[in-house]
């Protein structure tokens, strides 16, 4: 949608001057034109996948494995095993109007709600990711010292793996080598399945759980709530929108490519439900053996649970799996708020950029990945209980984060034809509204039996 | 020689912007769009969304918290 010179028609006006971000994205853009022109379908589905995958396969953090291990290790094979591919059918629709309203308007979520909605929405919306965010990379931070003691190695080597592959990232200036890093590293998330094989759980308890829902948890109500506000908050999450949709204009998606958008979408969703429930049927594994009792998880871990149940093997891919959680979430999540700052605050966002062109975007990068780091360095902080609520808190604040997804992929002058249908519409009001209640449930029970008026 | 450097270039810019779209180049991504006209109801909502979310949000961090 040009607003350039709304009297003339958009060929009609000259050529703009060229800048370093153009001339990137036009290279990775002319890779594009090459293979449609040759016909080659999957050259083209490998150039243009990456946003989709990653905002899936990043939500596979550490926090979202720990809850779905938590998961496994409490209730068993039963209702939360296809709650899972549930709530990735939802992140689905969330995401595909991301990457739709991404690739239509060439900008990115925080720069539409600001320049659509004004700046007080943009800096609530901004503010909140924000709060998540930093939670949520200390729950990243605390998957990866969690993978690392496996191997007898501290908090210290997490801190800085962490923030080191930040930078490292960081320096090709490329959207391109950014995404094909982090994707390269996405791939290892499927260690979580190979330790779900190796347990060798019963096939029969896995299809009876998807094909029945059952059985369903029982026991504590809080908790049962804590993990559905948790298993939500592990599948579709406030940071998700902004990486897509900022990812898809980095990347320099358009309408054209909306098919190979939708693939990359469901492809990261089929991927990353097969690998958390990969988690699910490990920590399974942990019933009735202690799995009960997560916070006694929290000295040894599940890695080393799972080590001395099912072999060394198995907890040296589990805790290989964590690292790469939170590796990569680390590397999405940063992004997602460098995203979102810069373009709250009207400032340039993209890594076809230099340092110097985007300074508050490279910096917020580095700040937000360092400071969760600082915190994991702090003794005697609750790292497993902070990477658990990082999901419920993310669950609470979606809704809001949602409804401008939906405003923006309604908005016809915007979007033009591709706007919302209405089966996307009531799909997508559902998810608000289910995705309010789970939240709402958790924290209006915890709060009631906090004040002690629930017991 | 630098006629056919500023050529050069100016060919080169020519084959580039062939490969974006006219609103994807940065000049354009700069312009600000307009703001959109969102009613009254629709803002009520939008702020009662906003409450909401503040409370809920309020009560999970308190619980978090006192459970410390």
């Amino acid at each position: 949608m040009s607003t350039a010179r709304p009297d003339l028609a958009p060929e009609d006006l000259p050529a703009p001057p060229l800048t370093s971000e153009d001339v990137a994205r036009s290279l990775d853009r002319s890779r594009v034109q090459r293979a449609r022109e040759r016909s080659s379908r999957w050259y083209l589905l490998w150039l243009l996948v990456g946003p989709g995958v990653l905002a899936m396969l990043g939500e596979n953090d550490g926090p979202s494995m720990i809850s779905y291990t938590a998961d496994g290790a409490i209730y068993g094979l039963g209702f939360f095993l296809p709650f899972i591919v549930l709530t990735f059918m939802m992140a689905i629709v969330c995401q595909e109007m991301s990457m739709r309203v991404g690739a239509v308007t060439h900008r990115g979520f925080g720069q539409l709600i600001l320049e659509r909605y004004g700046r007080s929405w943009a800096w609530l919306a901004a503010g909140d990711l924000l709060l998540t965010n930093l939670v949520t990379l200390i729950g990243e931070f605390v998957a990866i010292r969690v993978g690392l003691a496996y191997f007898h190695l501290g908090s210290g080597v997490a801190a800085l793996l962490g923030v080191v592959l930040v930078l490292f990232t960081l320096s090709g200036r490329r959207y391109w080598r950014w995404e094909r890093i982090v994707l390269g590293l996405a791939i290892f998330n499927g260690l979580f399945l190979v330790a779900a094989i190796l347990v060798k759980p019963h096939l029969e308890h896995i299809g009876h759980a998807f094909a029945t829902f059952s059985p369903l948890p029982h026991g504590n109500f809080n908790q049962i709530l804590l993990l559905l506000a948790a298993t939500i908050g592990a599948t579709v999450t406030p940071w998700m929108v902004f990486f897509q949709q900022s990812a898809s204009a980095d990347k320099g998606l358009t309408p054209r490519d909306l098919r190979q958008g939708r693939l990359d979408t469901i492809t990261g969703a089929v991927l990353a439900g097969i690998f958390g429930c990969g988690a699910l049927v490990a920590g399974a594994a942990l019933l009735g053996r202690g799995g009960n009792s997560v916070n006694g998880f929290a000295g040894a871990g599940f890695p080393s649970a799972l080590s001395h149940l099912a072999g060394g093997t198995v907890g040296t891919l589990f805790a290989l799996g964590m690292i790469e959680a939170g590796a990569v979430a680390i590397l999405t999540i940063s992004a997602s708020t460098g995203y979102a700052i810069s373009e709250s605050m009207g400032r340039g966002s993209s890594f076809n950029l230099s340092f110097r062109e985007a300074a508050p975007f490279y910096s917020i990068n580095v700040v937000v990945a360092a400071v969760a780091a600082a915190v994991i360095l702090i003794p005697g902080v609750p790292l497993l209980s902070i990477a658990i609520n990082a999901n419920v808190l993310a669950t609470v604040l979606l809704p809001f984060t949602l409804m401008f997804v939906l405003m923006l992929a309604n908005d016809r002058q915007l979007m033009g034809r591709w706007v919302n249908g209405v089966g996307t519409n009531v799909l997508a009001l559902a998810i608000v509204v289910l995705v309010s209640v789970c939240g709402a449930a958790y924290g209006i029970d915890s709060f009631l039996i906090q004040i002690h008026v629930l017991s | 020689m630098r006629q056919t450097d500023e050529q050069q270039r100016d060919e080169y810019e020519e084959e580039m912007v062939m490969f974006l779209e006219r609103d994807q180049l940065v000049a354009d991504r700069r312009q600000p769009l307009p703001p959109a006209n969102i009613g009254s109801r629709a803002e009520a909502a939008l702020w009662t969304l906003r409450i909401f979310v503040l409370i809920v949000g309020a009560m999970v961090i308190y619980t978090f918290c006192a459970k410390l």
